[in-house]
């Protein structure tokens, strides 16, 4: 159920660390797994000595920058066909740019199996686990 | 009288109507001139003016009313030789059983012909319980998902556990129906030392009482599963209630 202002842990080694939701693309309800959505960058990795001037090489976006991205896991339960339901402990998404590919190279966590009902192979593919 | 204040008497005010109330109490000779009580009609018997439900029944072709008392019906002279037969005829069928537990062990028998199911949720001392450590095997191939079992929603057909899990350090929960199809199997990984003391354990959610991952059970379960199963032959698992190994 992420909405505007929604704050979401960002799961790939794209440099943001949390990102908040500022819209939800394509629909006018909150979005949940598989879902577009465009965020702000609000922490970077690594950025604990101080915000805008300790990006490393690796961070390919900054504090400040508007992204799309995908959700790929919620707190609020999801449904499946078959009567199971799945909940995570994190609202998690990952950055893509305007043609719907991933920003960062690598995903570190789980990510929902809603990803290839909703046709994002290629973050499903790079992901570690799903459930 | 006191016709136009009471007209203005403030709506939703409570305490203010409750005053002017107490202001407009009526001395006592005053008592039978305010009373609201109409001057009992003689009732007939027949239907009010009104055509509230003033409908002709179809069959009948007699006025239909809501309120409507219908007469008795007269007493049947009742003859020694006639009162066992009347006896039979009062006693009134049993009602219908009732069609949703019915509907439902229909269901569960279809579900699951076996009963192994039904049998490991049941409140038996054997079945699974609330603070156990369960696996759920999906028929559609896939990772088991293992998680220490923190609700069962005994529901019928509708029955669902409740598995919360660690999976690279992200919390979680899965719900699962136990009649599915799509659940192949489910195991008893470990039980819990004690019995719980609540039918939820959703306190477990804190980070205080989380268990965290169950992935080194879930290890050492299927270690002892594997040198029991090449001790006593292929693939008999004594601890885990199974119900369709691969």
């Amino acid at each position: 159920m992420l909405q505007l202002k929604s704050m979401l842990n960002c799961i790939d080694n794209s440099g943001a660390a949390i990102v908040e939701c500022v819209m939800v693309v394509g629909q006018k309800r909150h979005a949940s797994i598989g879902d577009r959505i465009v965020c702000v960058v609000q922490k970077q990795k690594g950025a604990s000595e101080s915000g805008m001037t300790a990006s490393s090489n690796a961070t390919k976006v900054k504090r400040g920058d508007i992204r799309h991205a995908v959700v790929v896991r919620t707190k609020q339960k999801v449904t499946r066909r078959d009567g199971s339901v799945v909940r995570f402990d994190d609202n998690a998404c990952v950055l893509i740019n305007k043609a719907g590919d991933p920003i960062g190279t690598r995903i570190n966590g789980i990510v929902g199996q809603e990803l290839r009902t909703k046709k994002w192979s290629k973050i499903l593919s790079m992901a570690p686990m799903q459930a | 009288m006191n016709a136009a204040p009471l007209a203005r008497r403030p709506l939703g005010c409570l305490k203010a109507s409750l005053r002017q109330a107490r202001q407009q109490r009526a001395p006592a000779f005053l008592a039978r001139q305010l009373s609201t009580v109409t001057p009992k009609v003689p009732s007939t018997g027949a239907l009010p003016e009104h055509n509230f439900f003033r409908m002709i029944d179809k069959k009948t072709k007699k006025t239909r009313s809501a309120f409507a008392i219908y007469a008795q019906p007269p007493p049947v002279p009742v003859t020694t030789a006639a009162k066992a037969t009347a006896a039979k005829a009062t006693v009134l069928p049993a009602p219908p059983p009732d069609p949703m537990p019915l509907l439902d062990a229909e269901q569960i028998k279809r579900m699951d012909p076996t009963g192994a199911r039904t049998a490991l949720f049941t409140k038996t001392r054997y079945a699974a319980r609330v603070g156990d450590v369960l696996q759920v095997t999906h028929r559609r191939g896939g990772e088991p998902f293992a998680g220490v079992c923190l609700a069962i929603r005994r529901n019928g057909i509708d029955t669902a556990i409740l598995l919360r899990n660690h999976l690279s350090k992200v919390g979680v929960e899965m719900w699962y129906k136990i009649y599915n199809r799509n659940v192949a199997g489910i195991e008893i990984v470990k039980r819990r030392a004690k019995r719980a003391r609540r039918a939820k354990l959703t306190y477990m959610r804190q980070p205080k009482h989380d268990m965290g991952s169950v992935a080194d059970l879930v290890f050492a379960w299927k270690k002892t599963r594997k040198v029991i199963g090449s001790r006593a032959g292929a693939g008999k698992g004594v601890q885990a209630v199974g119900k369709k190994r691969k």
